[in-house]
């Protein structure tokens, strides 16, 4: 039981990260600072958008797993300031690690 | 007064968020620290480096402890100037109620009750006079913690968070409710100030000037953590409602009273003892039969809280409250017995829907549930509230300095070394009462009072250093106190870790590995990584310094010179 706690609380964790990422990347000035070209064309940005949005909806799904709704709500707007700040200063310092996150480039 | 609504918004993000936000930080940061007290008390007090134990027995360790409890001489020397006549002896006091109570983190056991004075009080309009007495005891021998023992996590920063230990006319409380209440207005200015909220989300170019990236900080900090500044500010208040609108006790009174004995008469629990002495039942029988009605609504828990009221009278009953390890409300689910009998009077039914909102928003503040996830995230976002309020001071300061430089006004001084005594102040006298703990030999007299002291002289003593070292703010130039106090806190958090080694023995190795302790070892991982980050920003700042004191030097003001000399003679040769 403990061990399913963590590892949905991880999974939760992971999916707020990189979907904030993805949504950072679906910007201009994010997306030049992580692939270099100018901005992501059309599809890419419906997609990077539609992941994101995807990976910050499973965040909230493994928190609601994870425990009791009282106790996940709290968890999952705790998890969503914690994954953009994450974000927010990866993309200060080592914008380049988020292009595992697109690997096929600009 | 303002042209447009955002520019009053501006105003009153700017010099609210200025004047309060001195408290703020003082309620952000050991709010954050709070959020592990029970550990930080385990850090210094080295005898209660033992795992949490659940509530004691309360016929074979508690009952003795009890008899042992007396009222606390502060309260006796308070009461004696409220009342008629001398007071008796502490030990004629008969204990009237008492309470017990514990949480998943802590090893020792809160204790505490009421003692009945037969005094009648000097002003009539008071009733109910009581002394009350409390301790702290090992829970597995019921043996009382020294009361000079101070624990510095839950009795020194947890209030210090919520009343700056200013307990003059409740100033303290009162002060930080302001301060909570400029935080909504605060945040709510800030979102309106803010022009691109979305299109900067995650910007932060630490690259860019001080006054860029302090301001790209303090959004990014506002905005991410925005659900938690306001639920924690909101809630602040929500518990001190209580403190700030006392209906109950002023205007209501009668109602208040006869709405006491209406709930009595509901409730069944009695109001009034009855004045007949009564024997006490087994209340480790009763201990087993709310743990049995817990578990049979699927709810099995331990007991966090334990009271009887009316002592020793027919009328007395005790009540068992399940501790709310897994759940957001703190302690709930109580089963009341009589007190003579051991038969149940009642069970507390599911709470209503005001009373669950209420102890939802109480209980994610105080937080007794058992989620180390949870708890961690809460330190970053208490820490992201401290980051915020610290890069608005250096925003507020690099947006006025070279105009105050030019005008020769000393203003910014004044605000910029408040800012370094609340930011690297603070945490400097943090370290230093761990240090001052570990240090001061365990034998002292009044330890604890000389540990409160060594963090305000060591307060007192950053400001001074700060207001010393600010001349360089008038001439547009960075305080060098910051960088001074971030060496001296990198010395210190070393200093601290070191210590708890020398004087204990509990060094990273043993408590991470061999023997693994985490409260103690997380209080010394976090002092390490303090000193890490201090240092780094201490080193920061010098290069920073070095970098402005060449473009500033003889030479360098020379080399420009010369150089305008030969701009100016190539335009008169080319004119």
């Amino acid at each position: 039981m403990a061990d399913s706690t963590s590892m949905f609380l991880s999974l939760a964790a992971v999916s707020a990260i990189v979907g904030f990422a993805w949504l950072a990347l679906a910007m201009d000035v994010h997306w030049h600072q992580v692939l270099g070209s100018k901005a992501p064309l059309g599809v890419s940005r419906a997609v990077l958008r539609t992941l994101g949005v995807g990976g910050l909806t499973a965040s909230a799904l493994f928190c609601f797993l994870a425990d009791r709704p009282s106790m996940a709500i709290l968890v999952w707007l705790m998890l969503l300031a914690g994954g953009a700040l994450l974000t927010a200063l990866t993309l200060a310092w080592q914008p380049r690690l988020l292009r595992v996150l697109w690997p096929w480039g600009s | 007064m303002f042209s447009s609504f955002r520019l009053s918004m501006a105003w009153l993000h700017t010099w609210f968020g200025l004047v309060l936000g001195y408290v703020l930080m003082i309620c952000f940061f050991f709010g954050a620290l709070s959020v592990f007290d029970r550990e930080i008390d385990r850090w210094a007090i080295p005898e209660s480096r033992f795992e949490a134990q659940p509530m004691p027995s309360f016929d074979a360790v508690l009952k003795p402890v009890f008899d042992k409890l007396r009222a606390h001489p502060d309260e006796m020397k308070e009461m004696a100037g409220r009342v008629i006549g001398e007071l008796p002896h502490p030990d004629k006091l008969p204990l009237e109620a008492l309470y017990a109570f514990t949480t998943h983190r802590d090893p020792l056991l809160i204790i505490g009750g009421d003692f009945t004075i037969p005094n009648k009080p000097k002003d009539a309009s008071e009733d109910h006079l009581h002394v009350h007495g409390w301790g702290t005891i090992d829970p597995r021998t019921g043996v009382f913690l020294p009361e000079d023992r101070l624990k510095v996590g839950s009795s020194f920063f947890y209030p210090m968070h919520y009343s700056l230990h200013l307990q003059w006319l409740n100033l303290g409380y009162w002060t930080v409710g302001l301060a909570a209440l400029a935080m909504l207005a605060a945040l709510v200015s800030g979102v309106v100030m803010h022009r691109k909220i979305f299109r900067e989300f995650f910007t932060f170019r630490p690259k860019k000037h001080t006054q860029r990236s302090a301001l790209d900080l303090h959004n990014l900090t506002g905005v991410v953590a925005l659900p938690f500044h306001f639920f924690f500010a909101f809630t602040g208040l929500v518990i001190f409602a209580g403190i700030y609108l006392p209906l109950s006790e002023t205007m209501l009174k009668p109602l208040a009273k006869q709405h006491e004995v209406l709930q009595a008469k509901r409730t069944g629990l009695p109001h009034e003892p009855a004045g007949i002495a009564a024997p006490m039942a087994s209340v480790d029988a009763m201990v087993v039969e709310a743990k049995r009605r817990w578990a049979a609504r699927d709810m099995a828990g331990e007991v966090g809280l334990l009271t009887i009221t009316h002592l020793g009278d027919k009328h007395g009953y005790v009540s068992l409250f399940r501790a709310g390890s897994d759940q957001v409300a703190l302690v709930g689910q109580g089963v009341h017995f009589k007190a003579s009998t051991g038969e149940v009077i009642r069970e507390d039914p599911v709470p209503n829907a005001v009373s669950g909102v209420n102890e939802f928003l109480t209980g994610l503040h105080l937080q007794h549930f058992r989620h180390w996830l949870l708890r961690w995230l809460y330190v970053l976002g208490g820490l992201a509230g401290c980051v915020c309020i610290a890069t608005g001071f250096i925003f507020f300061v690099e947006k006025r300095k070279k105009r105050h430089a030019k005008s020769g006004s000393q203003a910014i001084r004044v605000v910029d070394a408040l800012a370094v005594t609340a930011v690297t102040g603070m945490v400097i006298s943090t370290v230093v009462i761990l240090v001052a703990n570990r240090w001061l030999p365990a034998d002292l007299a009044d330890k604890g009072g000389w540990e409160r002291n060594a963090f305000w002289g060591a307060w007192l003593l950053s400001m001074a250093h700060a207001f010393w070292r600010s001349a360089p703010v008038a001439h547009a130039r960075v305080n060098p106190a910051w960088r001074e106090q971030c060496m001296a806190l990198t010395g210190l958090a070393l200093a601290a870790v070191v210590a708890n080694w020398a004087t204990t023995g509990d060094h990273l190795v043993k408590t991470v590995f061999t023997v693994t302790y985490w409260p103690v070892a997380g209080v010394d991982l976090s002092l390490l990584v303090t000193a890490a980050l201090s240092w780094m920003a201490g080193r920061r700042l010098a290069r920073r310094e070095q970098v402005i004191a060449r473009e500033r030097s003889p030479i360098a003001e020379l080399h420009g010179r010369t150089k305008q000399v030969r701009t100016v003679g190539a335009k008169v040769s080319n004119g």
